[in-house]
């Protein structure tokens, strides 16, 4: 559950920078001859959403109906007591309280019914059948239809206003590891240190992954316990500042860094760097060198839909539709060094044809 | 899934609603959807979205066969599809996708639900052992927040606070909400920038999560001195905390401890503040889910019965003094109930100086 803080600023978003999302998503909608569009939001799934509107719940569920043209309503299955709550953190046209959702949004399509008939529904694939099925039973329910790419085709690349929360998240996950006490033993202590920080910070969500003893597992895992830190250690935090989220993963070691640390450090810069709209079917190696050790690992995420983050391409799978210049991505990657694994995550806006990406911090 | 004649129930989960995940196979997705099918004798198969979950998972349970792909919904399905002519159900409704559900399947989500529901409501000892721990945790969680709680700082800083405490103790998952001031406040919300103010009501519900399990407590404290109002107020929650507790027995209905809360706020002359224009439930289940079943509320008649594990909270808006929490976790005994969280009943104060 989110549990941090939860706050709009209209300086650092505007209102008229989410109007102008929502018109673009409109204008496609009527390209597209949809009458009306149903993004679905949960704090598992809240990007979309929240990148329109601003709001991120807490728990709970809601679903966003966007019309071709007027302000999106948001009916919400929460309490009306919470409604006051979501009107000062959203911009949104209107809030119903909508307790069963999917029956809710059944009736009020019904209500306003859209013109056109078809219903574009993000990741319809993926809607909760709670919430889908009373609307499949509904006289919308052959009109749905998936709109997905629709709606993955204005995302990217971000705007200044949202490179500008992502630095923030980024600078908040770069404060917290400078806490880490040199002499941490356990990794209960660590992760307490970097969960304060973080949130008193104004981090929104923190989510840390530990290998607590990277000579004998690189995994990263969601600790329940404890665990007792080896002399090597990782940490990635998933840090998200105003529904914008990044990743940031850092190698320790209970004495001095190796030197091979460094030059992967080196070498995760320019592979990052050389990032950008070409190169990215190619995958990461070619266009940045050799790594020092082996590349096993690495993956390249982005916000596209409603998870926060997704995979856009790794070395496992074959990316998916390029990402356009200037995409805010997430990079991570394992390299096996001569003397053990190193993991390294950050945050990287996806340079034009030729040009160099950017890091973030 | 004998008795129900499944040879394999399929369980889909995400962040959201892990708790069905968590039961069937042990696990608790982090990002994105995750299936798992669960034979009557073999390790679950697992379907995942993310390479990174997919190795986490391998790396927490080894004899686990998990996959990833892009798109776990289609991986899921095809998976399915190659099970032939076995007897396959899937569950649970609020998290099966709308894909898997147009499909063959969508005459067993009721069913399926319904199944793990009913072995979900009643704890194992050693479901029980997970339960105790986290609400031992909540009562150390509420000191925490106490201290927090002076004037000056925000709401998020007292959230800080306590999630660095529940990371100090392993605690990986709480689910907190809080709120501050006073006859304006009508519930709680996630900690905003508010700074805290002398004579402020500071409400919270606290959730640590252990092994998977959830337990709860609510309390409100005053910045400052009580005035004779809040004191009043609270003795009206605690009669009908006591009252709700007390009503709490098997055989007895999820309705009846609803009622027998309800019914102090009435005699009181509150009975307008037990709607749901003012309030939510009366409490809830707690297990692998933050709110689970039952509801307490005065129309719900599911039978209580031993080792089901609740929250009992008369929370609501009460007009002199603004929104108030007051809750307790329980299990249910033969007898009536055992209270877990310890932390003593009263309107805390917390000096302004």
């Amino acid at each position: 559950m989110r549990r941090g803080l939860i706050s709009w600023s209209r300086d650092e978003v505007p209102p008229s920078v989410l109007e102008g999302r929502v018109a673009r998503l409109q204008e496609q909608m009527r390209n597209a001859d949809l009458g009306a569009m149903l993004i679905y939001t949960s704090f598992a799934r809240p990007s979309a959403v929240a990148w329109l509107t601003h709001f991120v719940p807490y728990w709970n569920e809601a679903l966003l109906v966007v019309f071709p043209i007027g302000a999106p309503v948001l009916l919400a299955a929460f309490s009306k007591r919470v409604h006051d709550w979501i009107r000062s953190v959203s911009h949104v046209g209107e809030v119903r309280s909508a307790p069963d959702l999917g029956r809710a949004a059944a009736a009020f399509l019904k209500e306003r019914p859209p013109q056109p008939s078809r219903v574009g529904v993000l990741e319809l694939d993926a809607l909760p059948w709670s919430v889908a099925e009373p609307l499949v039973k509904s006289e919308y329910g052959r009109g749905l239809v998936d709109a997905t790419g629709l709606f993955a085709a204005i995302r990217q690349p971000a705007d200044e206003v949202e490179i500008r929360l992502a630095r923030r998240a980024a600078t908040i996950a770069v404060q917290a590891f400078k806490t880490i006490p040199r002499e941490a033993k356990r990794a209960s202590e660590l992760l307490s240190v970097l969960e304060r920080s973080a949130r008193l910070d104004g981090a929104e969500e923190v989510l840390p992954r530990l290998a607590p003893d990277l000579r004998a597992n690189a995994t990263l895992r969601r600790l329940e316990g404890d665990a007792l830190l080896g002399e090597r250690y990782a940490v990635e935090l998933s840090v998200a500042y105003k529904a914008t989220w990044v990743r940031v993963a850092r190698c320790l070691s209970n004495g001095p860094a190796p030197q091979s640390w460094r030059r992967a450090a080196a070498w995760f810069s320019q592979a990052a760097g050389c990032l950008n709209e070409t190169t990215l079917a190619l995958g990461l190696a070619p266009a940045s060198g050799p790594p020092p050790g082996k590349l096993d690992a690495w993956t390249l995420e982005a916000c596209l839909g409603s998870p926060p983050l997704s995979v856009a391409a790794c070395d496992e799978a074959p990316a998916r539709p390029a990402l356009p210049a200037g995409s805010l991505t997430t990079l991570s990657l394992r390299l096996g060094l001569e003397d053990g694994p190193w993991l390294g995550s950050g945050t990287l806006i996806v340079g034009a044809g030729g040009q160099p990406a950017r890091q973030l911090l | 899934m004998a008795e129900e004649g499944i040879d394999v129930l399929v369980v889909a989960g995400n962040p959201w609603r892990s708790d069905y995940l968590r039961f069937a196979a042990d696990i608790t997705p982090v990002e994105g959807h995750a299936f798992a099918f669960i034979g009557r004798e073999a390790p679950a198969r697992i379907i995942v979205e993310s390479p990174a979950e997919a190795a986490r998972l391998r790396s927490e349970q080894a004899e686990l066969d998990v996959r990833w792909s892009l798109s776990a919904i289609e991986e899921t399905e095809t998976a399915i599809r190659e099970l032939g002519k076995r007897r396959i159900a899937i569950a649970p409704l609020a998290a099966v996708p709308y894909r898997l559900a147009m499909g063959p399947l969508v005459a067993s989500i009721g069913s399926a639900t319904a199944l793990l529901d009913r072995l979900m409501l009643r704890k194992s000892p050693s479901e029980i052992a997970a339960f105790r721990r986290a609400a031992v945790l909540a009562d150390e969680g509420y000191t925490v927040f106490r201290e927090a709680a002076r004037v000056g700082r925000p709401e998020y800083a007292l959230v800080a606070e306590v999630e660095a405490f529940f990371r100090s103790r392993g605690c990986p998952e709480n689910f907190q909400i809080l709120g501050s001031g006073g006859r304006e406040v009508r519930g709680m919300h996630p900690p905003t920038e508010r700074r805290l103010a002398p004579g402020d009501l500071v409400t919270t519900e606290l959730t640590p999560c252990v092994d998977g399990y959830y337990a709860q407590i609510c309390r409100t404290l005053v910045l400052g001195e009580p005035s004779e109002a809040q004191q009043r107020a609270y003795a009206v929650y605690d009669e009908a905390l006591t009252a709700g507790i007390a009503a709490v027995r098997p055989g007895a209905t999820a309705g009846d401890v609803a009622r027998a809360q309800n019914e102090i706020f009435r005699r009181h002359g509150l009975g307008d503040y037990v709607t749901s224009e003012y309030t939510r439930v009366r409490g809830h289940g707690l297990g692998l889910y933050v709110d689970g079943r039952p509801a307490l509320l005065e129309d719900v008649d599911l039978n209580l019965e031993p080792d089901m594990t609740l929250i009992v909270h008369p929370n609501t808006y009460h007009p002199e003094v603004g929104y108030f929490v007051h809750g307790d976790s329980v299990r249910v005994i033969s007898d009536g109930c055992e209270v877990l969280t310890r932390t003593p009943r009263r309107l805390f104060s917390v000096p302004l100086a």
